[in-house]
This record gives C-alpha cells, sequence and structure tokens, in this order.
C-alpha cells in the first residue's frame, strides 16, 4: 500500500482513512471547565454527529482535537498518533482539518486565493498546488465560475463550498465540521448535508460533524455522540439515537 | 507657478520617504496590531551601520545593502526577542515594549556612534535640475528617493498579491485562525512582516538623512510624519499609507514653502499635528476606510 497521496487528490483515497479517537479529554477556558473528561471515537470514513445544546462543549471538542485550544489532560488518537497538545499548523499535516463555526472565508480574498490557502499545509510546485485547484473546481462548479472574485461576493452556500473546499485542500484525513449548515436556507442545506455524506463514502474521510441540528444531522450520520455540560451523555449508533424518543426530546430539541 | 511647481515635487520626494515609514507601520500594524514606536529608531540605528560601512568601504553601495540588509534583521530580531512575548496580552504591553526598545535604540546609538550630528551622503548629486533654466526644486537624488521608494512598494505590492509568500502574509493578516488551521505558521509570517518592515525603514533612513543629518533622534519627526501618514491612510491599507504619505508631503511642503522663513520651518510639524488630529477626530478610519472593502 502506499502512502503516496496522488498529485490534486483533493481527500484521502480510501485505505488511508483513519480513525479518531479522543480520550478522556479535559479542556476549558480559565476557570471553566468545557470538556470534562470527554470519551469519543470516530470511526474511519464515518460520519459521527456531535449533538447536544448551545453550551454543550461541541465546538471546544473540534477546538481541542485541532489544537486551538490545548487540553489539560487526555488524548487525542489519530490512527495510532497522539496529536493531543499539538499547535493547529501541526494538527493539520498531521492529517486534521477543521472548518470552523460561522462560515470561516477569508472575505478580503478572491475564491481562488481562499483555495490556494487551502494548499499551504504541503510543500509542492506551483504546477501541482494549480492541478489541487483544478480538481477543487471540478468538484464545485460554483466556485469555478467566480475564481477571481472576492469571497465576500458568494452566497451562504457558496461560502460554505469554499470553506470546506480548502479544507479537503490541506489533503485531511480527518475533515472536523463546525455547524456547516448554519445560516443555509433549508435546500442548500440539503446540499452542503449531501456532500458531507459523498465525501464520506466515495473518498474514505472520517467525518466529524457538529450541529445544532440534530435531525438532519443524525440522517446522515453512522454514529452518534451527545454532548451535555461538558460531558457524554450517550453515545450509539444514529438509527437508535434517532429512535430514542425521550433522549431526542431531552436533549436534542425534535 | 514656478513656486507651486517647486513646493510639489519636493513634497512628493518627502513624501515618499514618509510612505515609506507609513508602509512599514501597516506592515505591522496589519499582521501583529502593534504600532511599531521603535520604527524610527531602528531606521535610524540601520542609518548608522549604513555611514559607518560607507566610512569603512568607501562605498555608498555598500553602506545602502547592508543597512537594508540590517533593517531586515533588526525588524526581525525585533519581534522574535521583544514583540512576541507580548502576544495576548494586553495592547499597551506592546506599546511600552516599543518606547522601551526605541529609547534602548537611541540609547545605544549614543554610546556606539556619539551623540553629535553627523552628516549623511546621498547616493547622486543635491544640486537641483533645471528645466530651461527654471529650477524645478528637486535634484536628481531627489528623483532616486522617490524612485527607490517607488520601486520598493510596488516589490512589495508584487510579493503579496503574486506569490506564495504573499498570500501567506495576507491570509495570516485577515484571519489568523483560518490561516493557522490551514497550516499557515503564523509565527513566521509575522517575524517576515516585521522583517520587511526593518527594510523599508532602513529604506527611510537612508534617504532622508542627507536631508536632515544623523544623530540618535534624528528619525523621531520622521517617524511622526510617517505615523500621521500611516492614520491618514487608515493604518490597515498599504494603498492609503502611500497616498497618506505623498498628501502630507506636498502639504507640509506648502506650509513651509508659503509662510517661509523660520516661521515655515517651526510651522510644519504643527501642520502636522492638526493634520493628525483632525483625521482621528473626523475620520478615525483613515481617508480610505470604506471604499477599500467595497470593491467588488
Amino acid at each position: 500500500m502506499s502512502n503516496e497521496t496522488p498529485p490534486g487528490a483533493p481527500a484521502a483515497p480510501e485505505g488511508r482513512s483513519a480513525s479518531l479517537a479522543v480520550e478522556g479529554l479535559v479542556a476549558g477556558y480559565g476557570e471553566v471547565v468545557a470538556l470534562d473528561d470527554v470519551s469519543v471515537t470516530a470511526g474511519a470514513g464515518a460520519i459521527t454527529a456531535v449533538l447536544g445544546a448551545n453550551g454543550a462543549g461541541k465546538t471546544t471538542l473540534l477546538r481541542t482535537v485541532s489544537g486551538m485550544v490545548k487540553p489539560r489532560r487526555g488524548r487525542v488518537l489519530l490512527g495510532g498518533t497522539d496529536v493531543a497538545g499539538r499547535s493547529p499548523e501541526q494538527v493539520v499535516r498531521a492529517g486534521i482539518a477543521h472548518v470552523p463555526e460561522g462560515q470561516g472565508v477569508i472575505p478580503e480574498l478572491t475564491v481562488d486565493e481562499n483555495l490556494r490557502v487551502g494548499t499551504m499545509s504541503w510543500r509542492a510546485r506551483k504546477a501541482e498546488r494549480t492541478t489541487a485547484l483544478e480538481e477543487a473546481y471540478g468538484r464545485f462548479p460554483p466556485l469555478a465560475a467566480r475564481r477571481r472574485k472576492l469571497a465576500s461576493t458568494l452566497s451562504g452556500g457558496e461560502r460554505q463550498m469554499l470553506v470546506i473546499g480548502r479544507a479537503l485542500l490541506a489533503r485531511p484525513r480527518v475533515l472536523l465540521l463546525d455547524e456547516p449548515s448554519l445560516g443555509l436556507a433549508p435546500r442548500v442545506m440539503a446540499q452542503v448535508m449531501d456532500l458531507v455524506v459523498r465525501l464520506s463514502r466515495e473518498h474514505g474521510l472520517t467525518i466529524v460533524l457538529v450541529e445544532q441540528n440534530a435531525r438532519s444531522a443524525l440522517s446522515i450520520a453512522d454514529h452518534g455522540v451527545v454532548l451535555n455540560l461538558g460531558r457524554v451523555v450517550v453515545s450509539a449508533d444514529a438509527p437508535t439515537l434517532a429512535a430514542d424518543v425521550a433522549l431526542r426530546h431531552h436533549y436534542l430539541g425534535f | 507657478m514656478v513656486e507651486f511647481l517647486q513646493f510639489t515635487l519636493s513634497g512628493i520626494v518627502f513624501g515618499m520617504v514618509y510612505a515609506a515609514i507609513a508602509l512599514s507601520l501597516v506592515l505591522i500594524w496589519r499582521g501583529t496590531r502593534v504600532l511599531n514606536y521603535a520604527q524610527g529608531g531602528m531606521a535610524m540605528f540601520t542609518t548608522y551601520v549604513a555611514i559607518e560601512v560607507i566610512y569603512k568601504t568607501h562605498s555608498y553601495w555598500a553602506g545602502f545593502v547592508v543597512a537594508l540588509a540590517a533593517g531586515l534583521v533588526l525588524g526581525a530580531a525585533c519581534e522574535f526577542t521583544v514583540v512576541r512575548p507580548t502576544t495576548g496580552k494586553p495592547p499597551l504591553n506592546a506599546v511600552i515594549v516599543t518606547i522601551g526598545l526605541l529609547i534602548l535604540l537611541e540609547g545605544l546609538a549614543g554610546i556606539f556612534f556619539g551623540g553629535s550630528y553627523r552628516s549623511f551622503p546621498p547616493a547622486f548629486t543635491i544640486t537641483g535640475l533645471r528645466v530651461g533654466g527654471t529650477p524645478l526644486g528637486v535634484s536628481r537624488f531627489d528623483v532616486f528617493v522617490a524612485a527607490a521608494v517607488l520601486a520598493a512598494t510596488l516589490l512589495l505590492a508584487g510579493l503579496f498579491r503574486y506569490t506564495s509568500a504573499g498570500l501567506r502574509m495576507r491570509a495570516a493578516a485577515f484571519n489568523a485562525t483560518i490561516a493557522r488551521l490551514s497550516g499557515i505558521r503564523v509565527a513566521r509570517v509575522l517575524t517576515v512582516g516585521w522583517a520587511l518592515a526593518g527594510l523599508l525603514g532602513a529604506l527611510a533612513g537612508i534617504l532622508v538623512s542627507p536631508s536632515t543629518f544623523l544623530y540618535p533622534n534624528s528619525m523621531d519627526v520622521i517617524f511622526v510624519y510617517g505615523f500621521t501618514a500611516a492614520v491618514l491612510g487608515g493604518l490597515d491599507s498599504p494603498v492609503g499609507a502611500v497616498i497618506g504619505g505623498l498628501v502630507l508631503g506636498v502639504a507640509l511642503s506648502y506650509a513651509g514653502g508659503y509662510v517661509g522663513g523660520s516661521v515655515g520651518a517651526d510651522l510644519t510639524p504643527l501642520v502636522a499635528l492638526a493634520i493628525l488630529v483632525a483625521v482621528l477626530m473626523l475620520r478615525p478610519d483613515g481617508l480610505f476606510a470604506g471604499s477599500r472593502m467595497r470593491r467588488v
């Protein structure tokens, strides 16, 4: 098995996908403990939904995995490698790409420049970067039509395409998505969810999906984890969670 | 009419120097949100390095190149040693640190190079150019000053717009979080930004010192003018910094020129101060804020 990613590959090909396991993670901000002994496993090539109310610790979980928040205790295992405590620059090189909430395009840069930022984690010739970019445009045709435009001119759905496209250009094995459907119209949201499914099924990408909208997240997820006040309440496969009326009512709001 | 032309041309020349200082401040401000009060002091120090090299080698251009290199190194070293520890601390910390750096550099310059006024050679003759017997008010060296700053500005613009390193710097300046999540080593990028700012400052120091003499405080007033130009342009806008420098240079040239004599010379810093206060009161985001973002 080759470990080389072929030039221009937007995401890890099958056989390179890795599981992500968080073990006993404790993290917080100052006095506040946002994650209290959290253990979550995201299976290789599967979609794992992380659900819960505001302040449950979902975003902090992703921020700790990607290195934006330093964990006080615990391990973050990518495949078998502990990446806990590494800087965000190092974590993305290890193979974990994080799409933060709030449609993180850089509005002052063009669409093309935003995408090129995604290729900065690997060393390559210009030609190789260009090939990778063309792949991304092939995947997201609406972006290709607007590549010279500033990202601030894009619609909400296009912005979400752009940030996911940028994350994929880092050639991750694990993709962390924080509320990708936030603020999108229902039809656009369905497109984003379809895209997430395709990334998992067709490219074997391991996906951790944080969602406020539990119903749509569980409809595409393989596995679900519910957080409450920084602790794991329940971890089960998605159909089981969706069928649990009491749990849905109590923690998921549908 | 001839006077007007002379004042305008010499205003543009000085304005280019202010623009270089303003641009160096903007470079640092955009990346680190730090206003580098030591920028003038760094430029003064590298100009002393230049004069020592020129004295030893008898070559202006050796001094020129060594000073620019010293500016690069000094900028990076300052960021790395004293500015970086202020990251994430209250903004006042960085202010105090850069003011402390200024005092340190001026003190060291006094110790190493002496406190007396020293003349600094120009690259070319400072005899005024004439067109058909009419003096233009600028010399061949003045033309070099404007051309050098213009070239440096265009090179920087090209670096930012067309290279990967430039894209990294812009991404880090606009959104450090996304830049880091994308694998850009933002800390390293900031060091490079300070290095480039140090280089621009060094250039400004070499270019302005033939007209001001060189002494440990000689860049103080140039720094204030550069700062005013940067505020005029909005602190965030490289284009605004250059235009701000030109506007200020021409305004000060008219003030000094038309009032004339020692009153005019005393008046120029006051005019700069008045412009600074007026901008801060009327348009605190600078003259070019707003229009910058609306480019579609």
